[in-house]
C-alpha cells in the first residue's frame, strides 16, 4: 500500500480553516496509510530532528508539502527544514539517493484567485512557473513530481466546492494515480462500501448504495468496450 | 440514462439525510462521478463513431 507523509507547514496552523479543514479529513477517523506531520508543532523551538526526519522521508513513498503559499514560497520553518533535512549525501550527490523514486507533490492553499496566475493576470504567472524550486528540489533529488494540489480562495468556496476538495484532498494522498478516472472509480467504490449506516438514517440507504456501485460497474464495463473498440480500429 | 437519474436522485436524497460531513462530501462526489462517466462514454462514443466514418480507416 502506497505511504503517505504529509509535512505540513503554517505559523498558526490550529487558527487556519483551511488547514483545519483538510487536516480533520484524515485524522478523523486517521487514514492508516497517512502520516500527518505538522512541523511548527513537532518543532516549537525551531529545533529540527534532522536524523529523525530523514528516517520519515525513507518510511514513505509520497511525499507532499502542504502550506499557504506565501510570497511565492512556503512559510520560513519549511524553508529551514528542506535546508537541513535534504542534505548532500542523503538527498543528492554522491550516495545521495534515498529520495529516489518517490512521488513529491504540493498541496497549496492560496488567497487570490485561480484566473490571476496567468500571464495577463494580476500575478503575472502561472502556477507551474512559480512553484519551479519545487520542482527543481523534486528533479535533483530524483522524486516523480506530481501535479500540484492547489485550493484558490478557500473561505470564499460553496459547501460544495469545499466538499469537491476535500475528496480530491483524500484521493490525491492515498490513489497511486489521483487523476484517472478509473482509480477514482475504486475510490468511491471502496468508499460507498465502508459507508457507516449510522449516520445515513434512510430505510432503504444500503440498497441505494448498492446499486449505484453497480451502476459504476457497468459503466465502467462500457468504458472498456468502447475503448477497445477504438483501439481496435487503430491497430 | 433512466438508471443513472434514479440513483442520482436517490444519492441527493441521501445526501439530505446523512448527518456526517464526509460522507456527504462522498455522496456528492458520486453524483459527479457518475456524470463524469456519462461524459466519458459520450466522448469514446463520438471517438468510435468518427473512426468508422474516416476514409483512412476504409480499408478492404
Amino acid at each position: 500500500m502506497l505511504k503517505t507523509l504529509v509535512i505540513v507547514s503554517h505559523p498558526t496552523v490550529e487558527e487556519s480553516g483551511s488547514q483545519q479543514f483538510l487536516i480533520q479529513s484524515i485524522t478523523s477517523p486517521p487514514l492508516e496509510q497517512v502520516t500527518l506531520h505538522v512541523i511548527e508543532q513537532a518543532y516549537p523551538d525551531g529545533q529540527i530532528d534532522v536524523k529523525k526526519e530523514q528516517q520519515l522521508l525513507k518510511d514513505h513513498d509520497r511525499i507532499l508539502f502542504q502550506f499557504p503559499f506565501y510570497w511565492y514560497s512556503s512559510p520560513p520553518l519549511l524553508k529551514q527544514w528542506q535546508d537541513e533535512v535534504l542534505t548532500e549525501h542523503f538527498a543528492f550527490g554522491y550516495r545521495g539517493n534515498k529520495l529516489k523514486g518517490k512521488e513529491f507533490g504540493l498541496i497549496l492553499s492560496v488567497g487570490i484567485a485561480e484566473k490571476e496566475y496567468q500571464s495577463g493576470g494580476q500575478e503575472g504567472y502561472s502556477m507551474s512557473e512559480l512553484t519551479k524550486p519545487y520542482q527543481a528540489l523534486a528533479r535533483k533529488t530524483q522524486m516523480t513530481y506530481l501535479k500540484p494540489l492547489v485550493i484558490y480562495q478557500f473561505a470564499y468556496l460553496s459547501e460544495q466546492a469545499k466538499m469537491e476538495v476535500l475528496v480530491k484532498y483524500q484521493q490525491y494522498l492515498t490513489l497511486a494515480k489521483p487523476d484517472s478516472l478509473k482509480s477514482r472509480e475504486e475510490w468511491i467504490k471502496k468508499e460507498l462500501n465502508a459507508i457507516d449506516y449510522e449516520t445515513l438514517p434512510v430505510e432503504n440507504a444500503s440498497f441505494v448504495i448498492e446499486q449505484v456501485i453497480e451502476l459504476l460497474e457497468d459503466n465502467r464495463m462500457e468504458l472498456d468496450e468502447l475503448r477497445m473498440h477504438i483501439d481496435n480500429f487503430h491497430d | 440514462m433512466e438508471e443513472k437519474e434514479w440513483a442520482t436522485q436517490e444519492l441527493k436524497r441521501l445526501f439530505e439525510k446523512s448527518q456526517d460531513y464526509k460522507q456527504k462530501a462522498l455522496l456528492q462526489a458520486a453524483v459527479t462521478l457518475l456524470d463524469e462517466q456519462e461524459t466519458r462514454k459520450e466522448q469514446l462514443q463520438g471517438q468510435l463513431d468518427g473512426t468508422l466514418w474516416s476514409p483512412g480507416n476504409w480499408k478492404s
